[in-house]
């Protein structure tokens, strides 16, 4: 493990300034990013192998899987990518954004790593159960969620629960930290990123616990325990952890993007006020979200259902357009600060688009705020829904969430994780460039085409083979076979743009020049490190900006109003 | 300090808001109440919403609400159901939705009985002949959802199932016929 533990320039009190961002970073902290970091790219690797089996089944001129391993498949893929990706890759950032940032060492240790054995044997079992699964009538694949009462194998649902536990313990020593900076420095304000990482921890902290209820309670009727189960219950307590971890990745993204937009391109905040109270709005309302799954159900009622799904009148969609703002302006102000803003988008034009780092921080704004963010609030719409609900429009939004903004975001970090942490110099430095853009083009328009064979045929999500065969009937949905196509195409192409990313990570990691002295890291730091104090931020343009986001409200206002028309043509239904 | 990775400044909470930004609050804040005001005002004034009683049920009495239902129901030269009034009963099943093929009438409001006799399933229904306009309503087990429905375009239109249910879930299909009259 020397990978993980290089210490040859900690001070005798075991820290180090970091030459790049300037942080003083103790080596109790630093050996648990990596190692969750490591893991989380390892996830990455398995649920992407899982990507290419399950995306050349659904493009059906290839057909590979049939039905039993197609759903096996699926399981697998979206376990691995949509969770322990994310997850292992969270709590790297949880002790980025407390320790680190606050120059501290990481508390409780034992708890860092046993969390990191308990999450690892967890992903394990589910991996294993759902591999080795016999398929019908009791060992189904439970695909993401498990919904009861279709039985999956038990060893699932206590691998799920032992994962989240794990999760659990391994934020403790994230808490320790902010507690005992709260009790030496009573009256001090955090710094933002420290702050975004702890509303994402509570936030978090609520989705576990939902996840628990969920998982143990299907455990105990899996294992006879109880004699039945409520589906309708378990939905709502599924939800709170199954969208719960999704917005666990928007605010730890939206840190990562304060963070990296900062550190690579020179962004400042604007107005600390503004920033903070989108955290806040986060932390109140976003969990709310939840009942997106549950606006085309029975049981829940309308009121209950417009107040939730709106996460109380869109306090939390209210924070993400604050945030939409406030990250491009600290760029723009940041970089007119220093002289780097010549005209509307002179300050865009001049940042270090070669640097990976930096392209896929933005591109994971803008995709994510375009694709990912205005479908998720048009689709949890309570009438809109009904369009969306289960088919493959649904799995375009969430890709457009997960899939290109988080994972963009993500593995701008590991980039960063690898130059900084790992003290490496990229492998293959010009492929390493261009895979951001690569990324972010195939797999954006695959998200595209997801969304259309979803709104305009009606393409269930989950099925194997039903575009050109449906057995038993000569209805088919052949009609979308050009799009399919066309999905087929860049959804390879995005597989291969997932495999370049891991060619870099894990080529830079075991043979990239290391980074021996500051000077190697120099090109990291925007600009060569010009500063300027002048005037106070807010008093710098914020025209280009206030461009994008009217364009963006353009965007989201169309949107909303294609998916309101198209629902209006439909014939009456309900009360 | 304005960097995200420093303590700010005593007084950041009165540092001032650049007018660009509070312009922008002002925009996002005002979309937010109205698609918010939209949505609501929808559940009155519009004709597709995903609103209808909810009663507890079990398999057994969903079925046995079935067999009540198909046996005062007509039946057509070609098998399908032909409800004996408005009350229309569907039920899914792995991996096949019983109470299908059904036929209705166009211009008449039928209250749909949605169950499931199992698990999950997904009622996924569109107009053969336009893709494009479909309904997904999610079906539990232990519940039964009255949506009321009236369908104003006569044609085949299919039902298929958006919600994993085993193996065999590709499979599952129904039709409904809506008629210009019964």
């Amino acid at each position: 493990m020397t990978l993980l533990t290089s210490d040859d320039d900690y001070d005798d009190e075991g820290f180090r300034t970091c030459s790049v961002t300037g942080l003083d970073i103790h080596q109790t902290a630093e050996g648990p990013v990596k190692l969750f970091g490591l893991t989380a790219v390892i996830a990455m690797l398995i649920g992407g192998i899982f990507a290419l089996t399950v995306a050349t089944t659904r493009w059906e001129v290839i057909g590979l899987l049939g039905p039993g391993d197609f759903y096996q498949h699926l399981t697998l893929h979206a376990w691995n990518l949509l969770i322990f990706w994310m997850v292992f890759m969270e709590i790297a950032i949880l002790y980025v954004g407390g320790p680190m940032v606050l120059g501290r060492r990481l508390p409780l240790t034992i708890a860092a790593k046993a969390g990191w054995v308990l999450m690892v044997v967890g992903a394990l079992v589910i991996n294993v159960s759902v591999f080795t699964a016999g398929g019908f009538p009791n060992e189904n694949a439970p695909l993401l969620t498990g919904y009861v009462p279709l039985e999956s194998p038990p060893a699932f649902y206590a691998g799920v629960v032992v994962f989240i536990l794990g999760a659990v313990v391994a934020a403790l020593p994230f808490f320790l930290t902010l507690w005992r900076e709260r009790r030496e420095f009573p009256s001090r304000s955090l710094p933002l990123v420290a702050f975004g990482a702890f509303i994402t921890s509570i936030i978090a902290f609520e989705a576990l616990v939902g996840g628990l209820i969920a998982f143990v309670y299907a455990l105990l009727w899996r294992i006879d325990v109880l004699g039945s189960v409520d589906a309708a219950f378990y939905r709502q307590m599924y939800w709170t952890i199954g969208h719960g971890s999704q917005q666990i990745n928007l605010a730890a993204m939206v840190t990562v993007w304060y963070f990296l937009t900062h550190v690579v391109g020179g962004a400042e905040v604007v107005s600390q006020k503004v920033s903070r109270t989108a955290f806040i709005l986060y932390l109140f309302f976003i969990n709310l979200g939840a009942a997106h799954h549950l606006m085309s159900d029975p049981v829940v009622s309308s009121g209950w259902r417009l107040f939730n799904t709106s996460y109380a009148f869109y306090g939390a969609a209210f924070a993400s357009m604050i945030h939409a703002f406030a990250i491009p302006a600290g760029l723009e102000a940041g970089r007119r600060k220093r002289g780097k803003g010549g005209g509307l988008l002179g300050w865009l034009t001049s940042a270090p688009w070669t640097n990976p780092v930096f392209s896929a921080t933005i591109f994971s704004i803008i995709l994510f705020g375009f694709v990912g963010g205005i479908t998720g609030v048009v689709m949890g719409q309570m009438q809109v829904n009904m369009t969306w609900h289960n088919n493959f429009a649904t799995v375009g939004h969430f890709h457009g969430t997960v899939a290109v903004g988080t994972t963009l975001a993500f593995m701008g970090l590991v980039f960063f994780v690898i130059r900084t942490m790992f003290k490496r110099q990229l492998a293959f430095p010009r492929l390493a460039s261009l895979q951001p853009y690569f990324y972010a083009g195939a797999m954006g328009i695959a998200v595209l085409m997801m969304m259309y064979v979803g709104l305009l045929y009606g393409i269930p999500r989950r099925t194997v083979s039903i575009v050109q065969n449906i057995p038993g009937t000569n209805f088919d949905f052949a009609a979308a076979a050009p799009l399919f196509a066309i999905l087929g195409v860049f959804a390879i192409l995005a597989i291969v743009a997932g495999a370049a990313f891991l060619l870099v990570a894990v080529a830079s990691l075991l043979v990239g020049d290391r980074v021996t002295s500051p000077a190697d890291n120099a090109d990291l730091v925007p600009d060569g490190g010009a500063e300027d104090e002048g005037k106070p931020l807010h008093a710098y343009e914020m025209r280009g900006t206030f461009f994008f986001v009217l364009i963006f409200m353009a965007v989201f206002v169309l949107s909303y109003v294609a998916n309101w028309w198209f629902l209006s043509e439909l014939w009456s239904v309900g009360l | 300090m304005t960097s995200p990775l420093d303590t700010p400044d005593d007084d950041w909470w009165n540092t001032k808001i650049n007018r660009r930004e509070s312009l922008w609050l002002g925009i996002s804040g005002l979309w937010s109440i109205l698609i918010f005001g939209w949505m609501s005002a929808y559940t009155r004034i519009g004709d597709q919403n995903p609103i209808g009683e909810t009663f507890e049920t079990s398999p057994e009495e969903f079925q046995q609400a079935i067999s009540e239902y198909q046996s005062a129901a007509s039946e057509r030269d070609d098998g399908a159901i032909v409800p004996a009034d408005t009350d229309v009963y569907i039920a899914g099943l792995q991996w096949q939705w019983l109470g299908t093929p059904v036929v209705l009438e166009a211009g008449t409001e039928y209250d749909m009985h949605l169950s499931s006799l199992d698990v999950q399933h997904g009622f996924s229904i569109r107009p053969r002949d336009s893709l494009s306009k479909h309904m997904n309503f999610q079906i539990l087990p232990g519940y039964e959802w009255v949506l009321p429905m009236e369908f104003d375009e006569t044609g085949t239109y299919d039902i298929v199932c958006n919600e994993f249910c085993g193996t065999g879930h590709r499979t599952m299909h129904g039709t409904l016929e809506v008629v210009e009259e019964l």
